[in-house]
C-alpha cells in the first residue's frame, strides 16, 4: 500500500513517502512522515506495517548511536546500508521485520566532492545501490517515469521534478488514494524537509501543542 | 509436557486453570501477574493454530471470546472526548450490555477497549501498574507518549501470540491532551480521531463529517454520543449503554452513561419534528 | 611473602600494583627491536631478527611482520606464539567487520579490540597475561596513516614514531631527536636502520638480522610492502655511506 520514492544526484539524495497509515479498508492516519533520520546525513524511508517500521527503524538509530559512541566515527552510508541488510537478514528466520526501505545519505569525501548514495532494500535482506528506486505498488507507476527522466548529474531542482511527476501520475492512475507525501532531501549539510506531514486542522493551541509533541518518528 | 491443554466449555475456563496438575506448570499457572501461556512446547504457535479470535473465526472452537465493539476518541479545543459503547457478543449471543469499555488506567489517564475484552482489561490493569511504578520512581506523572509506548512494547512482545486488542489512550500531559492508538500488532499512531471496533466505520462517518476542532465541551459531547448512537445503530456487534468521559488539564471526568435505546427515540422524535416544521413551512410558503 | 602478589595476575599488591603484568611488560624490553615512523605518503616498520644459532633455517619472507588486513599489518615484540592468537583473533574481527559493514574496519577499532582481548588476561581467572607488545599501522579513510603501540596491560596509544623492544629507551630518544614531521618512507626508513643501529648494538648490521615494511596508498589502493635482502641491503649501505661521511666533517 505506501509508496516510497528516491532519487541520488550529486551531493544530495531526495527520499519521497506517502503518508498514509491504512489497514483493511481503514485509514487512520494522513500525517505520518516515514522518512526516519538516522544522521544528520542519513535518511531511511520505511514502508510496511506501522510496527516493524517504527521497531526497526529504532533498532537501527539506536545501534547506529552506540557505533558512534563506541568508536568516535560516524559509518559511512555504504555501511550503514549493509548493517541494515544483515539485520534484516538476520531477522528473517526468526520472525522478520515486514519492511521495505530507500535509504539515502551524502558522504563527506577527500576530495570535497560529497558522495550521495541510495540504497534500496527489503525484508528478505536484498541491498542494491540505485540512481533511483521505488518501493510499493506505486513502483509500478514511478519507475517508468524515472527511467524516462533520470539523468546523470541532474540537479535537484530537476530531481524534485521528477519527484514531483511522479506523484502526479500516483494521483492520476493509482487505486488506492495517497494524498499526502512528505518529500525530503538529505545533503552532507543536513537533512532538509521540502514537504513535511500536514499538520492536522486544529485551533493555533491545538496545532502548536501537536508540532511539540510530535517526534520526527510517530 | 506433551499432554494437550483442556479446555472447558465454560468460557471462565481458561487453559492455564485446568491445565493438569504436575509440578512447574501448576506452579507457573498461579504466579499472580504472570501471563498464563498453554503448557505446551511452543505456547505462540498452538495459540494461532488454536485461538481464533477474528470475527467470525471462533465459532467452533471452545473458547469464545468477548467482542464486538464501538469506541472513539477524538481532540478537540476543550480537551479529549472518550465514547463508547458498552456490548459484548459472543457470536450471535449478546454475552453483556454493561461493558465498562473505558478503562480508567489512573486519574489522568484512560485506554478504551475493543477486541478481546480479557486481553485489555489485563493489560490495562497491566499499563496501570506499570504507569505507578514509573510515578514512584521518577517522582512525576507519565507522559501519554511513554505510556501508551509501554502498552505497544507489551503487545509487541506478546506478537502472535494470538492478542486480540485495539486500544486508545487518552490523557493530558505537560504537553497538553494527547491520544494516542496501539493495537496486538504493536502498531502505535499518534492522533487527534480514533475510532476502534466493529462499528468503527459507521462513527469515523459522522465523527470526519462533524468534527470541528474549535467545538464547545457541550458540543463535543454531544458529537461523541451521536457518533457512538449511530454506530449501534447499524452495527449489530455494538448497543446497550454510551459512556462519554472527557479529559480535562485536572484529569478525566465521566459525563455520560445512557441507553443508545433511549437516545434513538430521542433523535427519531427530533427528527419527526424537524419534518413536521418543515412541511408546515412549505405549506405556509407557497 | 613477597611472592604473594606476584602468582596471580589478577590480585592487586599492597601498593596497588600487578606485578605478574609489570614482568610481562618487563620481559617486551629484552624481545627483538621494532620500530615504526610515520611518513608524509605512508608508513614504516622496521624489526630486529634474532638469530639463534646458524643451523636454523631462516623464515622466508618475514618473522615478525604480520599482514592483518586489506589495510593494516603489525610487527611483534615478545612471544611469537602468544602474538600467534592474538593476530589471529585481530584478523577474524577485522574479516567480521568486512562482513558486517562492507568495509575495511577502522584501524584503531582493531587495536581496541585486541586490547580488549589483552586485557582480559590481567583480570580474568588465574591466567597470564599475553607476553606481546604490537606496532600496529595502517590506514583508513577517517584518520589515514596510523601508528600505534599496544602491550600486554592492554593499554594502547597513537605515535608518530615509536620504538619497543630491546633498548628501547635508546631508540626512543634518537627518534625524539632525528624524527623530521612529514618526512618521505625512504627517510623514514633511514631512520629506522638508524634506530636499529642503535638499539641492537651490533657491530655489523646485515639484512639478514633486519626485516623492512612499508605501507603507502597507490590510487587509492593500499599497498604493503616487505622489503627483500638486496632492497634492505641498499637502505643499510646508504645509512652507512652518509653516517661515514658525517663522521669525516
Amino acid at each position: 500500500m505506501d509508496t516510497l520514492l528516491g532519487i541520488a544526484g550529486e551531493g544530495f539524495v531526495v527520499l519521497a513517502a506517502d503518508a498514509q497509515v491504512a489497514r483493511s479498508i481503514l485509514l487512520y492516519k494522513n500525517n505520518m512522515d516515514k522518512i526516519a533520520h538516522l544522521a544528520d546525513n542519513k535518511a531511511l524511508a520505511c514502508a510496511g506495517p506501522q510496527s516493524d517500521c517504527v521497531s526497526f527503524t529504532e533498532y537501527i538509530s539506536k545501534n547506529m548511536a552506540l557505533y558512534e559512541l563506541n568508536n568516535d566515527v560516524k559509518l559511512t552510508t555504504k555501511a550503514a546500508a549493509t548493517f541494515i541488510r544483515g539485520e534484516l537478514a538476520k531477522a528473517l528466520r526468526k520472525g522478520p521485520f515486514q519492511t521495505q526501505l530507500l535509504m539515502g545519505g551524502v558522504d563527506k569525501r577527500e576530495a570535497g566532492k560529497d558522495e550521495a548514495s541510495l540504497f534500496w532494500l527489503d525484508y528478505l535482506g536484498t541491498l542494491q545501490k540505485v540512481p533511483y528506486g521505488a518501493h510499493g505498488y506505486g513502483a509500478a507507476f514511478t519507475l517508468s517515469v524515472m527511467d524516462r527522466e533520470y539523468v546523470k548529474g541532474l540537479s535537484l531542482d530537476e530531481a524534485l521534478g521528477i519527484i514531483d511527476n511522479c506523484i502526479k501520475e500516483l494521483h492520476t492512475r493509482f487505486l488506492i488514494a495517497q494524498k499526502n507525501f512528505v518529500i525530503k532531501v538529505v545533503t552532507a549539510e543536513g537533512i532538509k524537509v521540502v514537504r513535511g506531514p500536514p499538520t492536522p486542522d486544529l485551533g493555533a493551541a491545538g496545532a502548536s501543542a501537536e508540532a511539540a509533541a510530535v517526534p520526527v518518528q510517530g | 509436557m506433551a499432554s494437550p491443554m483442556c479446555v472447558g466449555t465454560s468460557i471462565l475456563d481458561t487453559g492455564a486453570r485446568k491445565a493438569p496438575a504436575a509440578g512447574p506448570a501448576e506452579a507457573q499457572a498461579g504466579v499472580p501477574g504472570m501471563f498464563g501461556l498453554p503448557n505446551v512446547a511452543n505456547p505462540a504457535a498452538f495459540c494461532s493454530a488454536n485461538l481464533g479470535c477474528g470475527y467470525g473465526t471462533d465459532h467452533a472452537q471452545d473458547i469464545k471470546f468477548a467482542k464486538g465493539t464501538t469506541t472513539l476518541a477524538f481532540k478537540f479545543q476543550g480537551g479529549i472526548i472518550v465514547s463508547v459503547d458498552s456490548r459484548s457478543t459472543m457470536g450471535p449471543y449478546i454475552a453483556s450490555g454493561t461493558v465498562k469499555k473505558v478503562i480508567e488506567i489512573n486519574p489522568y489517564l484512560l485506554g478504551t477497549m475493543a477486541g478481546g475484552a480479557a486481553d485489555c482489561s489485563f493489560w490495562e490493569r497491566n499499563l496501570g501498574i506499570q504507569c505507578r511504578m514509573y510515578e514512584l520512581r521518577n517522582k512525576e506523572r507519565i507522559s501519554v507518549a511513554a505510556a501508551s509506548k509501554l502498552l505497544s512494547n507489551t503487545m509487541s512482545q506478546y506478537r502472535g501470540y494470538g492478542l486480540s486488542m485495539g486500544t486508545m489512550v487518552a490523557g493530558w500531559d505537560k504537553t497538553g491532551p494527547q491520544l494516542y492508538y496501539c493495537d496486538d500488532d504493536g502498531t502505535r499512531l499518534h492522533g487527534n480521531l480514533f475510532s476502534v471496533g466493529s462499528g468503527s466505520t459507521y462513527a469515523y462517518g459522522v465523527l470526519d463529517t462533524h468534527y470541528k476542532y474549535d467545538m464547545t465541551d457541550e458540543e463535543a459531547i454531544e458529537l461523541g454520543k451521536r457518533a457512538i448512537y449511530h454506530a449501534t445503530h447499524r452495527d449489530a456487534y455494538s448497543g446497550s449503554i454510551n459512556n462519554v468521559y472527557i479529559v480535562k488539564p485536572t484529569g478525566w471526568v465521566k459525563v455520560h452513561a445512557g441507553d443508545v435505546n433511549d437516545m434513538h427515540y430521542k433523535l427519531a422524535e427530533e427528527k419527526a419534528a424537524i419534518a413536521a416544521s418543515r412541511a408546515g413551512a412549505e405549506e405556509k410558503a407557497p | 611473602m613477597a611472592r604473594r602478589y606476584d602468582s596471580s595476575t589478577t590480585t592487586f599488591s599492597p601498593e596497588g600494583r600487578l606485578h605478574q603484568v609489570e614482568y610481562a611488560i618487563e620481559a617486551i624490553n629484552n624481545a627483538g627491536t621494532c620500530v615504526g615512523i610515520l611518513a608524509k605518503d605512508g608508513i614504516i616498520m622496521a624489526a630486529e631478527r634474532k638469530v639463534v644459532s646458524k643451523l636454523l633455517a631462516p623464515s622466508k619472507t618475514s618473522e615478525k611482520t604480520y599482514r592483518l588486513y586489506e589495510n593494516a599489518s603489525c610487527v611483534v615484540a615478545g612471544l611469537t606464539a602468544d602474538a600467534n592468537l592474538l593476530v589471529n583473533h585481530a584478523r577474524v574481527s577485522a574479516q567480521r567487520y568486512l562482513y558486517q559493514y562492507g568495509e575495511q574496519m577502522p584501524l584503531e577499532q582493531l587495536v581496541k579490540e585486541v586490547c580488549n582481548y589483552k586485557q582480559a588476561y590481567t583480570q580474568f581467572g588465574g591466567l597470564r597475561p599475553f607476553g606481546v607488545s604490537f606496532l600496529f599501522t595502517g590506514w583508513d579513510e577517517h584518520h589515514g596513516f596510523q601508528l600505534y603501540h599496544s602491550d600486554p596491560s592492554g593499554n594502547y596509544g597513537g605515535w608518530k614514531a615509536t620504538a619497543i623492544g630491546a633498548n628501547n629507551q635508546a631508540g626512543k630518544a634518537l627518534l625524539k631527536t632525528d624524527y623530521v614531521e612529514e618526512s618521505s618512507v625512504d627517510e623514514c626508513l633511514k631512520l629506522a636502520v638508524k634506530v636499529l643501529n642503535k638499539t641492537m648494538d651490533s657491530t655489523t648490521p646485515s639484512p639478514e638480522k633486519m626485516e623492512f615494511t612499508t605501507i603507502t596508498r597507490v590510487n587509492g589502493k593500499i599497498v604493503h610492502k616487505i622489503l627483500t635482502d638486496e632492497e634492505s641491503d641498499k637502505i643499510l649501505k646508504e645509512v652507512a655511506a652518509e653516517t661515514a661521511t658525517q663522521g669525516d666533517v
